[in-house]
């Protein structure tokens, strides 16, 4: 069942009894800053869903300007100390206040992880990137969110904390449960993800469709990571897609298809066709559903090539 | 050294980079209260309860006001059909119904959210309903026969239920052309609305005191502004003071009133000062944003492929109010040919009120897309007969002493054959059709333009220390047209730097009437008053110098800033001295003048409903465009674009470069970036987010030449410039990129998909 | 009352902000302390008008927490130019033309402020690139990016 995505207007106001939109936010907000991690736990077991968490803040004031939400409280917690690095040990964990900026630019993940360097930096512009948080971006759940489908392809677990139940680590795919939704306690803080390590003979790419060059929401959002045998046999398939569902997902059927392959034309072809089964594209403000399913293939193509060339690349 | 051709920096520019300009944001008078509208939430219906009792009890609020409070007034730029408050019935989303006035922004806010608005939303109109005409079809105005024009009932003109105007020139052997015809040729073209959206919303301070309005506001238009809030408001114009301020951007968005009848009305209702100011999406859905239309072509063609007549039928969405638009619904006329021999030629066109937000002028207005209709219908046509697209254009082009379908004679038409040939020399059609890679097309078309005519004024004010004032209401909505165009030629004349002339904010009670920046008129309609009234303060001038120096007054001369005899080298006065002394002698230096485009001949029996005539100073112009489309996504790249225009005298080269690469920008942003679709008479698009200006990285730089065709009356011969270089954008876009993917265009904007159904795969 | 205060340095000068959670930095700056070159162009992130560098970033005020702001340094248009002398780039702006409304000028002038800081010679691509959160309606682009390339010592790409 396409949902329909309406975009609210800050014109609305109360017509024949429904709520008004502009009412909700009448009292002014408290902000609340943390100095480190405990203060903000101590927050969010106190208030619970009265709270708002905020880092960058690229989502959470525009929602609060236009009545989205209504928090009596914006936890701060952009100087949260150690929540921000990026590191390899066991897994790649990248702290939830990572900025787009810094997964942009980071040696480890431009080397082996570039389908998550490359999306971060298509966020926004400088301005967006220069505060936004991977954190934000996760919790924001938009169905575009361009961070979902690579750090989907790298398995990523979320890593939660609480007061009062400590450490908890959910997958991601079944931390983002719908549009906008996510499977957050009120006390809870994420606070980093963790991702599957690449090694050699595994590449990742990212592709995003939009109109203009920069600053757009993904119309498709296409992230592949491919990992080859010595015989350049693609051993491991993931593929992940935004924008064309209500949440971001792992396409399994499509992977399936290019397992054992060396993913010539026909074979990708075939995993095209599966992929465009599991997608439910609508028709929205930036795109129709009819397009949606004309590039998907197209883009997956491309990506799925590009992708090969560099798992196999080392090969002779 | 002249200034005149030379890149001086416009007077304003250390201002804005500075950050120091004033504009109408950012306008703050003391003790000023801030108003928040209570805007229709549906496009048409029936209010049944607006209870503003919950309102009024707020904190911080002054006043609440709405239909129940408001005049009896109907106002309009051409036809007066409207009243400050949706009264009973709302026809737009956005319309205001209601005004909260509070001490501050967020308290306004939060009193319009607690009014108690009931309304029965009803079926609204829009444009392919109206254009059915069926008789069942709801009014969008059940009162239209009792409206009266602005100007006088003698000036009413055709209009019919939901046809707010109607132009038709019906020639009598149109169809017997048709029916001999040896090949028709058809074509349709649908174009989306357009958006202003320039970076400064829309505002307005309004003061009222000892029966007087003062308005301050970045409109483009003060007069027309005084005029609406007169109207509004029952008063004399005269009643009404509007200043301006340094203009955000408006490129026709901002010509008419929009905030100021309302923020005057509660100015005068709280006695205080009273600010009102749009957010973007309010600015988005109730801007008078270019009109969609809905145009069929077609052209029966003889046996030597030569166009022997046409029909074009053109539907324009006038929204829900008509303001500029009735005007604007005789273009059709003038763009039936474009700039190509045709024989008689059926136009007719039909705005129509739709429940929509009205529709209004934005640069280049329905050329835009009327060019657009025309030369993919050349380029159809040139398919058709097996010709080259650009050959088929040169042996058909209109040249001198040919006239438009409304009998004005292009005395200078051959400029358009020097353009296309000027055209070649930056991007040659035959090699780069002949290179193109197999995603690449190529598209070129011509046009011509007019340089608006309406009345301007300027004083000219010669101070004790030699420098000049300029007193005009003309502004410069950014272009650079009076701290480039006008600063430059009159300090030409007075042989200063431009940095001496200082030219004044638009006042509506200090100035003559001046029309406004639109259609391209400020450097050369107040550029030429400013150089009459320049020429009659220096005859002021050269009499006192003459009995300073005991000379003739006819010998004098003004070189330099110095004042002496012609021929004499040694004493020479400088224009602070002979300015120094006449005042004191025969009083100060003041000259004034107005200027206004004299009437062009044509044929009024060519049309009924024509009300705009003609296209006065007109200008030719050719463009071509060199697109990439991407296989995968579709999407399209401007590669290349290439511009030749006829700008009569170039006063400024950057400030002319300003122009012609500023227009192209927002062509490519309507073709192929921008999109405004309307469902059931709603905007899907609402915000900057959605609504896609183009960035740096989607633009290329134009290539351009400029010709100097003098024009006998403009300033030094300058002729318009800053609007005619967005006609032609679709146009040539559309034609690239149908040759790109080999299948027609038929709708503005081009999206991926167009491009994906095409090649297919 | 939700009202909390903190302090940081805007061009240089220590002012208190007074302000709740909703209060954005540009409401601050425009509103309480009179600083009326950073403009409000859209209120959503898109335009850019309302850029500011925060500790060197260019940050858009409209949706930065003005309370967020604590301890940070605040620079707007208003501190950019020397005194009675433009900076280089607001200079090359003027000299190329790159002016024309000016609404969006100051946002241009900050983003390519932090550019020029943080890569003194760009190329054409970093220039435009560092400029998608800037939009002008009024001059196409191209002579605010030469701006830019002129103060670059690159060569410029063909």
């Amino acid at each position: 069942m396409p949902l329909s995505h309406r975009e609210i207007s800050p014109i609305e106001t109360k017509v024949n009894g429904r709520q008004n939109v502009l009412e909700k936010r009448g009292k002014q907000v408290e902000f609340r800053r943390s100095g480190d991690l405990e203060e903000a736990l101590t927050s969010l077991a106190e208030l619970g869903d009265k709270a708002q968490v905020l880092a960058g803040g690229t989502d959470v004031m525009i929602q609060l300007e236009r009545g989205e939400i209504f928090p009596e409280t914006l936890v701060h917690i952009e100087r949260v100390e150690g929540m921000r690095d990026i590191a390899e040990n066991g897994r790649l964990t990248l702290g939830a206040l990572a900025t787009h900026i810094d997964l942009a630019q980071s040696p480890v993940l431009c080397d082996r992880y570039k389908s998550v360097a490359h999306a971060a930096s298509l966020i926004g512009g400088w301005q967006t990137q220069a505060v936004g948080t991977i954190g934000g971006n996760v919790c924001n759940a938009s169905p575009a969110a361009d961070l979902l489908p690579p750090l989907l392809v790298h398995g990523t677990n979320v890593l939660l904390v609480s007061k009062d139940r400590g450490e908890r680590e959910v997958s991601l795919a079944d931390f983002v449960v719908g549009r906008r939704t996510i499977a957050r306690e009120p006390d809870e803080l994420v606070t980093g993800f963790s991702l599957d390590l690449s090694d050699g003979r595994t590449a990742d790419v990212y592709k995003k469709v939009g109109r203009r060059g920069a600053m757009e929401v993904a119309i498709v959002g296409l992230a592949i990571r491919l990992s080859v045998d010595q015989a350049g046999t693609i051993n491991d398939a993931r593929i992940a897609v935004c924008s064309v569902a209500p949440v971001p997902f792992r396409a399994q059927a499509a992977e399936q298809a290019l397992l054992g392959t060396k993913a010539n034309g026909k074979e990708t072809g075939s995993a095209a066709a599966l992929l465009l089964e599991q997608v439910e594209p609508i028709d929205d403000v930036r795109a129709t559903a009819n397009y949606r399913r004309m590039v998907l293939p197209r883009i997956f193509e491309s990506a799925v090539a590009d992708c090969y060339l560099l798992a196999a690349k080392d090969l002779s | 050294m002249t200034l005149i051709g030379t890149s001086t920096v416009r007077t304003d520019a250390v201002e804005k980079v500075r950050g120091k300009s004033i504009y109408g944001v950012d306008v703050e008078i003391p003790g000023m209260l801030h108003g928040c509208l209570l805007r229709s939430p549906v496009p048409a219906g029936t209010i049944k309860r607006l209870d503003t009792t919950a309102a009024i009890a707020m904190p911080g609020v002054h006043a609440v006001c709405s239909s129940a409070d408001q005049p009896d007034t109907l106002a309009g730029w051409i036809l007066c059909e409207q009243r400050l408050f949706a009264t009973e019935h709302v026809r737009y989303e956005g319309e205001p119904i209601a005004v909260v006035v509070a001490d501050s922004r967020e308290q306004a806010k939060a009193a319009v959210a607690a009014i108690d608005l009931q309304i029965e939303e009803e079926p609204g109109v829009d444009l392919v309903t109206a254009m059915a005409d069926d008789p069942a079809t709801p009014l969008v105005h059940p009162e239209w026969e009792t409206y009266r024009p602005a100007a006088g009932p003698e000036t009413d003109h055709p209009r019919h239920r939901n046809i707010a105007a109607q132009m038709s020139s019906e020639p009598d052997d149109v169809d017997a052309i048709f029916e001999q015809a040896e090949l028709i040729v058809e074509d349709e073209l649908i174009s989306n609305r357009q958006y202003q959206a320039y970076i400064e919303p829309k505002s307005a301070v309004a003061v009222f005191a000892e029966g007087r309005y003062t308005i301050h506001t970045a409109a483009q238009y003060p007069f027309n502004v005084r005029d609406r809030v007169a109207q509004f408001l029952g008063v004399r114009p005269s009643s009404v003071r509007v200043v301006g301020h340094t203009i955000g951007g408006g490129f026709g968005g901002k010509l008419d009133a929009a905030l100021e009848p309302i923020a005057a009305f509660m100015a005068e209702k709280t006695g205080r000062p009273v600010r009102i100011a749009n957010n973007r999406t309010e600015d988005l859905l109730t801007c008078p944003s270019r009109e969609n239309a809905v145009i069929k072509i077609r052209t029966a063609l003889d046996k030597h492929g030569k166009m022997a007549a046409r029909e074009l039928l053109c539907d324009m969405d006038n929204g829900a109010y008509s303001a500029e638009s009735i005007w604007l619904a005789s273009l059709p006329l003038h763009i039936a040919k474009g700039v190509y021999q045709v024989g008689p030629t059926r136009v007719i066109s039909r705005l129509h009120y739709t429940n929509t937000a009205p529709t209004g002028a934005f640069r280049g207005v329905g050329g835009t897309y009327l060019y657009a209709a025309v030369e993919r219908h050349m380029d159809s046509i040139a398919d058709s007969l097996g010709i080259d697209r650009r050959q088929y254009r040169l042996d058909n082009l209109l040249g001198d002493g040919d006239t438009l379908l409304n009998g004005q004679v292009l005395d200078d038409a051959s400029t358009l054959e020097k353009s296309f040939e000027r055209l070649d020399e930056i991007l040659p059609w035959d090699k780069t059709n002949g290179s193109k890679g197999p995603y690449q097309g190529a598209g070129l078309g011509g046009c011509i333009w007019l340089t608006n005519p309406m009345p301007g004024q300027a004083t000219v004010k010669v101070n004790e220390d030699g420098t000049i004032t300029v007193i005009t209401s003309a502004n410069d909505n950014g272009s650079g047209a009076v701290t480039m165009g006008i600063t430059q030629i009159v300090a030409e004349e007075f042989g200063v730097g431009p940095g001496e002339v200082h030219i004044t904010s638009p006042d509506t009670d200090v100035t003559g009437y001046d029309a406004g920046s639109q259609g391209s008129r400020t450097t050369h309609i107040v550029g030429r008053a400013a150089l009459d009234a320049s020429l009659k303060a220096k005859e002021q001038l050269f009499e006192v110098a003459a009995g300073m120096l005991e000379a003739s007054p006819a010998d004098m001369d003004l070189v330099d800033g110095e004042i002496g005899v012609v021929g004499a080298p040694g004493s020479r006065i400088s224009l602070a001295e002979v300015a120094a002394a006449a005042t004191w002698t025969i009083g100060p230096i003041v000259a004034a003048a107005s200027y206004t485009t004299p009437a062009i001949d044509f044929n009024p029996a060519c049309a009924s409903g024509l009300l705009f005539p003609t296209m006065p100073t007109p200008t030719y112009h050719a463009h071509m465009a060199v697109v990439e489309v991407d296989p995968i996504t579709g999407q399209i790249e401007v590669q290349r674009y290439a511009v030749v225009q006829d700008v009569g005298r170039v006063i400024n080269p950057t400030g002319v470069r300003g122009q012609i690469q500023g227009a192209v920008a927002q062509g490519i942003g309507h073709t192929l970036y921008e999109s405004l679709q309307i469902k059931d008479c709603r905007y899907l698009e609402r915000t900057l987010e959605n609504y896609r200006l183009p960035l740096a990285v989607d633009i290329p730089t134009v290539e351009f030449i400029t010709l100097e065709i003098p024009d006998s009356e403009g300033p030094y011969g300058a002729k318009g410039v800053a609007e005619p270089p967005i006609a032609l954008v679709s146009a040539v876009l559309a034609n690239a990129v149908s040759d790109a993917i080999g299948a027609p265009i038929t709708k503005i904007p081009i999206t991926p998909e167009d491009v994906l159904e095409a090649i297919g795969g | 009352m939700n009202l909390a205060s903190t302090s940081t340095l805007v061009n240089g000068r220590s002012v208190t902000i007074i302000g709740d959670g909703a209060t954005t930095l540009l409401d601050f700056l425009r509103d309480s302390l009179g600083l009326r070159g950073t403009k409000e162009g859209c209120s959503e992130g898109e335009c850019g008008a309302c850029t500011v560098l925060v500790d060197g970033r260019p940050v858009d005020s409209c949706l930065y927490p003005a309370l967020a702001a604590e301890g940070r340094i605040i620079e707007t248009i208003e501190g950019m130019d020397e005194g009675s002398h433009l900076s280089s780039i607001q200079a090359a702006l003027v000299a190329t033309g790159g002016i024309q409304c000016g609404f969006c000028t100051p946002g241009f002038v900050m983003t390519l402020t932090a550019l020029l800081q943080k890569q003194p010679n760009p190329n054409r691509n970093e220039i435009v690139s560092a400029l998608a959160g800037n939009l002008c309606r009024c001059t196409g682009y191209s002579q605010i990016v030469e701006a830019a390339v002129s103060l670059s010592e690159l060569e410029e790409e063909s």
